[in-house]
């Protein structure tokens, strides 16, 4: 243990030089705007200024561009809640409720929970960073492709609690999901699937562009279509710090959704992604007042934007101590080092151990100007949105688009979020939650990479998913809760929460 | 007074615009570059393609003397980047990185757009990446050979960074070549890929040597052969697989320069010496090694050949594999 504090003051005394303090904060500020701004990502970004790190010395450049991204998670936040969009795709959960907290005046309180909820996240992510870096790694690989086949098995058994409606309705969103992941090459055979013989569907649908375009047009269409829902946000803010009993209340929130988040962070295949869901899943299974989900309840805020900012730092883990990148943004991360003329790998910590804790000491660092740059800037925004929506509304499509056009130069792209917005629409007119569908599509193409992949490594033997003691014991908690869920007594209380609600 | 002496000067200007303007095109030529040059690359940005045309494409702007933008346009199993090339005017102001996969792979697979064969026209050779052969904690073997006995069973699986990869070809080649049968299992990237190796849930990968370097030199990954006719300078001890006992097995991933079919002969010279140039430079030289490449110099004739040699030997592997999509 001792040896981690005297690493990360190592790290520190990186991190802490007047260069690399301006350029975290750089990287922040490009970050949290990157973040609010819907549809532009980290990935587009990041991408765009790699080849401006090249005149920075390694550490400041990935000091950088490490700040953008985790940046990005908070910044994704503020607009999920303010407007209902998720600046983020990571932040489509964090706009179920936290929108509906600022509809109900408690934009701040939610911005709040969101800022302190990720600063406390983000400083466990780098303590879990320094001190568990390599056993996290470890936990990591023991995910093969059947263990992680039944963790998202278990995931989607879940998953059914995101719906705050009908129980039916949230399936078959979810099952709508599943098959819109399937759209494109077939990974194996390379054969196409449901592309209609259409290019742009070839490489199957980008989750951005399902995200920006459900949720984001689909929001602003049905602005357009209710006026007097839309002003609701601009009238009251409300008080932005929480009080001491709802710190004290939705702090068990913040530190399941750090621990969900930190986990599922390590997984490759983007496992970050699914932090946000399965906290939200947690917080609703164990809360007292499951009825207020979806309807603003502040742990439905606090634990999952903990377990976005989580999982975006621990997935730098497998690339530190490894040289892997379990998603995009990391995969461009390499790119960064190779650049610089430094081998991604195990030895990294060996032989660049100023990089390695310096990057890490950057990132509490960067956490803290995060919170330092948001909270007053949460004023500016809420300015902004005081901008009439014949100005905001066509900004925000013009971000959107050039957002959802940067992802592969492609117009097509756009077409197809434009499509999507159509489609959000309709959902809402006819009262289909659009987050079930969100997850399915998440986990969706994972389920059907690794299920495969594990059928082919057994050559094609299903007893696999039980062979491995992990895999078994994911399935076992699965069936489980599946049991529990359809035991009548659980059905009726279930329908009374729906009833309520 | 003044006022006609400003139509005279009004007229005057006209007069230098129209001569401009005829004269543009003549210039133009004459002149090559006098405008950005897009450079295609069919990946994402970050990737390693995008490494390379990178590295190439900054040093290119100061041989060329002109700005040489890259532009990604993935998408359609880096088929799109082919269309957009062939499509493109055949001016010398859109070009393409081409590399193994989308110029002579591809054909056999997919039903194209455009045949990189016939619609673009080969400029020059740039670099050459061989693969490396790595086995994982899954397999206690030591050499290429004990693989390929180790592979007898019938029992091994290699992953690749996906279908019709370099990586999935590279193995199935070395299958073939070595007369082993091995289940193949795709993954999206090579990172993922070469994270089950690691885990020891596949075991062995034909990978590009940037997405396994750390993990071989770090010991956590074992290679076994480079799969090129030389070894690759930053693993001296790694054998070729030539040298590892399988014969006649060599699979690389190369990247040359390409444009749509019909350019000016000038423009193609300029750019063929240019080229020549950028490869000359140790700066560039290093960076490549960085990315796994070594520079290959080819004119256009002589990349055109090597590439009509790479088409067959890939359709025979295609055919026998029969990974055909269509």
């Amino acid at each position: 243990m001792l040896d981690v504090f005297i690493n990360l003051g190592l790290g520190m005394t990186v991190a802490f030089t007047l260069q690399n303090i301006a350029l975290c904060f750089l990287g922040c500020l490009i970050g949290t705007l990157v973040g609010v701004l819907p549809g532009v990502g980290p990935v587009a970004t990041i991408a765009i200024l790699l080849p401006v790190t090249l005149s920075l010395d390694p550490t400041g450049s990935l000091i950088m561009l490490a700040g953008i991204y985790y940046g990005a998670q908070y910044g994704g936040s503020t607009t999920a809640i303010l407007v209902n969009i998720p600046g983020e795709a990571t932040a489509v959960v964090t706009a179920i409720d936290g929108h509906k907290m600022a509809q109900k005046g408690q934009a701040g309180l939610a911005l709040g929970l969101a800022a302190i909820g990720s600063f406390f996240a983000g400083t466990v992510a780098t303590i879990v960073i320094a001190a568990l870096g390599v056993p996290m790694t470890r936990m990591g690989l023991l995910f093969g492709p059947t263990e992680y086949f039944s963790l998202m098995i278990m995931g989607l058994v879940f998953a059914v609690v995101l719906a705050h409606g009908s129980l039916l309705k949230a399936v078959s969103m979810i099952l709508v999901g599943v098959l819109l992941s399937c759209v494109g090459a077939d990974m194996e055979t390379g054969r196409e699937r449901m592309t209609f013989g259409l290019e742009m569907l070839q490489d199957g649908i980008e989750f951005v562009v399902l995200a920006m375009g459900i949720f984001g047009f689909g929001e602003i269409f049905k602005n357009l279509a209710d006026p007097e829902a839309r002003d609701v946000v601009r009238s009251r803010i409300g008080r932005l710090w929480p009080t001491l009993k709802e710190l004290k209340d939705n702090f068990p929130a913040i530190l399941r959704g750090t621990f969900l988040g930190s986990v599922l962070g390590v997984l490759p295949g983007n496992g970050a992604i699914l932090g946000p869901f399965a906290s939200y899943a947690v917080e609703k299974r164990i809360s007292k007042r499951p009825q207020d989900f979806g309807h603003g309840a502040p742990a439905a805020v606090a634990g999952p934007e903990s377990a976005n900012n989580a999982g975006a730092q621990t997935s730098f883990i497998p690339l530190l101590t490894l040289g892997l990148p379990p998603n995009a943004v990391m995969a461009l991360m390499v790119g960064a080092m190779m650049i610089q003329g430094i081998v991604p790998g195990p030895q990294v910590i060996e032989r660049n151990p100023e990089l390695f804790w310096g990057l890490i000491a950057s990132m509490w660092i960067g956490n803290l100007m995060l919170v330092i740059i948001n909270l007053p800037l949460i004023g500016l925004w809420v300015k902004l949105l005081r901008v009439p929506y014949r100005l905001l509304f066509p900004a925000i499509v013009c971000f959107c688009c050039i957002g959802l056009y940067s992802i592969a130069n492609d117009a097509a792209q756009v077409m197809m979020a434009a499509l999507f917005g159509i489609i959000g629409y309709a959902l809402y007119k006819l009262e289909f939650e659009p987050a079930p569908l969100a997850l399915g599509f998440v986990l969706g193409r994972l389920l059907e990479e690794k299920l495969r992949q594990s059928l082919i490594i057994s050559g094609g033997s299903p007893l696999t998913f039980l062979q491995s003691p992990l895999s078994a014991i994911l399935l076992a908690i699965a069936a489980m809760a599946l049991v529990i869920a359809i035991s009548p007594s659980m059905r009726r209380n279930r329908d009374e929460v729906f009833k309520e609600a | 007074m003044p006022m006609k002496f400003t139509r005279r000067v009004a007229l005057a200007l006209c007069g230098v615009a129209l001569t401009m303007s005829v004269a543009a095109p003549v210039m133009a030529e004459e002149a090559y570059p006098s405008k950005p040059i897009t450079l295609v690359v069919s990946y994402a940005a970050g990737g390693g393609t995008d490494a390379i045309a990178r590295v190439f494409a900054a040093r290119l702007e100061k041989a060329l003397g002109g700005r040489v933008i890259v532009e990604n346009r993935p998408g359609a199993a880096a088929n799109l980047g082919t269309e957009v090339a062939a499509a493109a005017d055949p001016d010398g102001y859109t070009l393409l990185i081409g590399n193994q996969g989308p110029m002579v792979v591809n054909p056999h697979i997919f039903k194209l757009k455009a045949d990189p064969g016939t619609d673009l026209d080969p400029i020059a050779m740039i670099a050459d990446a061989s693969l490396v052969v790595v086995v994982g904690p899954s397999l206690k073997v030591n050499t290429l050979g004990e693989l390929v006995e180790a592979a007898k069973s019938g029992e091994l699986v290699y992953g690749s960074a996906g279908n019709a990869s370099a990586s999935h070809l590279g193995a199935l080649l070395l299958g073939q070549t070595a007369g082993i049968k091995v289940r193949h299992v795709p993954y999206k990237g090579a990172g993922p890929a070469v994270n089950d190796l690691v885990g020891g849930h596949i075991d062995f990968m034909v990978t590009t040597i940037p997405s396994a370097i750390g993990l071989i030199e770090s010991g956590t990954l074992k290679a076994l052969a480079v799969t090129g006719d030389k070894r690759f300078a930053s693993l001296p001890d790694v054998p070729t697989a030539i040298e590892a006992g399988v014969p006649g097995y060599t699979a690389s991933a190369w990247y040359g320069l390409v444009g749509p079919k019909g350019m000016p002969a000038e423009v193609k010279s300029k750019l063929e010496a240019a080229t020549t140039e950028t490869l000359s430079d140790a700066d560039v030289l290093d960076k490549l090694k960085n990315d796994g490449a070594v520079p290959s110099a080819m004119g256009p004739q002589a990349f055109a050949d090597f590439m009509a040699k790479e088409r067959a030997r890939w359709g025979d592997v295609v055919k026998a594999a029969d990974i055909k999509v269509e």
